[in-house]
């Protein structure tokens, strides 16, 4: 386990007991992550900043909703953050008035961290990782990821606005997801 | 009932954006429930899949939250720590609130173990009696459905005149892993949320307190839900309970 990782888990054993340095300590930690990834499914900063007030919130109210033996603290908040925002966008119906970004998704950038984010090292590292293995992806395949995970999309709704089959939705997402999974296996 | 680990792959990867819906959400619903906990292949891949979905969430760039919400959050702490001691002192108080509840023929409970700690009765409970007391309050019994156990239940309590429902269990088991329990009300088939998903104390206590118009519901029911989802609709396939409100 990183070091990162054991930290995290001693920072989540403080929340547990009602901690708020240790509370603090994790938004500083994630709160970049978090709100960076509500901003871009939910577009709007309000959203955004209400999703990461509330996923904070509910990581303070019930700690004990992230279980260690399923994974690491980081993809359990940053899950957590991801599900508020995608069902803050279906909840307030914005995926309508959002339709022309459908087939324009700001693409998955590279290196350009914004210069006043600072992040531990491991996420740096983690994140090149990931938007390595992102455009490793054929581009049908990663096109239904990104409009699933960062649209807010179903499938239905991707082979909707594709024009494909709902078959060849799943079929991407699933070759797509396997790949992920070859590229960054080993390093979670 | 023998599984296509292929088919499975395929709506883990689907469930594991939050990307189903209608019947594949239902069926990955069922599959999680019934045969992923059973299943070494299948507990690996849901495992493997909500890593590269918390790894995603790094593809987008971090943004700095604005210094306001942080101050929010910062609030709701204080407002959540003052909750959080209200409602320790509530389940300390809860015996003597479910003895009153008992002896209207509520809940069938054991008090062992926790007559002592009765004598510290709290404003919740008092406030609760209040309400027991009031004319015409309704103790409603909402019974276990679907998988939850026989033995557990919880009673419903309000009264004309009064905004506020109290919910109260002594036998409420644990959620699942991830999972905490979600209050709903109907009016003619169509469910509303009500208050903060919740999880009963270590002894398997509940007591809520919910401000909220009662009359015009005709169903309750309280559903196993996922920590951090914002269901629109009852979730049936875990434990829940229901009632009719009359």
């Amino acid at each position: 386990m990183r070091d990162e990782e054991v930290q995290d888990l001693e920072l989540h054993r403080r929340l547990s007991t009602g901690d708020r340095g240790a509370f603090d300590e994790l938004y500083a930690r994630y709160g970049a992550a978090a709100y960076g990834l509500a901003l871009r499914i939910a577009v709007q900063e309000a959203v955004a900043q209400e999703v990461v007030q509330e996923a904070f919130l509910a990581l303070w109210r019930a700690p004990e909703a992230y279980d260690p033996a399923r994974g690491t603290f980081r993809t359990f908040f940053l899950s957590l953050v991801h599900h508020r925002a995608v069902d803050a966008v279906r909840r307030e119906e914005r995926l309508r008035q959002r339709s022309e970004r459908a087939s324009n998704l700001e693409p998955v950038r590279g290196e350009d961290v914004a210069d006043e984010v600072v992040e531990g090292a491991y996420l740096s590292v983690r994140r090149k990782q990931v938007r390595e293995a992102l455009t490793t992806l054929p581009p049908e395949q990663r096109q239904v990821v990104e409009l699933a995970y960062f649209g807010g999309y179903t499938q239905t709704r991707i082979a909707q606005d594709l024009g494909i089959p709902l078959g060849t939705v799943k079929t991407r997402t699933l070759a797509a997801m396997r790949k992920l999974r070859r590229a960054l296996s080993g390093e979670d | 009932m023998a599984e296509d680990h292929e088919r499975i792959e395929e709506l883990l990867a689907g469930y594991a954006l939050v990307s189903l819906s209608g019947e594949d959400a239902e069926e990955a619903d069922r599959l999680l429930a019934e045969h992923v906990p059973s299943c070494l292949v299948c507990r690996q891949t849901i495992s493997d899949l909500r890593g590269i979905s918390g790894d995603l969430a790094l593809a987008a760039d971090p943004v700095p939250p604005p210094d306001l919400v942080l101050a929010r959050i910062h609030r709701g702490l204080d407002e959540s720590s003052s909750a959080r001691r209200g409602r320790r002192g509530s389940f300390v108080a809860l015996a003597a609130s479910v003895a009153a509840l008992v002896a209207m023929g509520g809940l069938s409970v054991t008090m062992a173990g926790r007559a002592s700690r009765a004598e510290e009765s709290t404003d919740a409970a008092i406030q609760l009696l209040s309400v027991m007391r009031s004319p015409g309050a309704d103790p409603v019994r909402v019974d276990p459905q679907g998988t939850a156990p026989s033995g557990s239940g919880f009673l419903s309590v309000s009264a004309p005149d009064v905004r506020r429902l109290y919910l109260v269990a002594d036998v409420c088991p644990t959620p699942a892993p991830g999972h905490a329990y979600q209050l709903w009300l109907g009016e003619g088939g169509s469910f509303t949320p009500v208050g903060e998903m919740f999880v009963p104390n270590d002894e398997g206590v509940v007591l809520l307190e919910l401000t909220v118009d009662v009359a015009r519901y005709d169903e309750i029911w309280i559903t196993e839900e996922a920590v951090g989802s914002e269901p629109s609709t009852p979730t049936t396939t875990g434990r829940h309970w229901s009632a009719t409100l009359v």
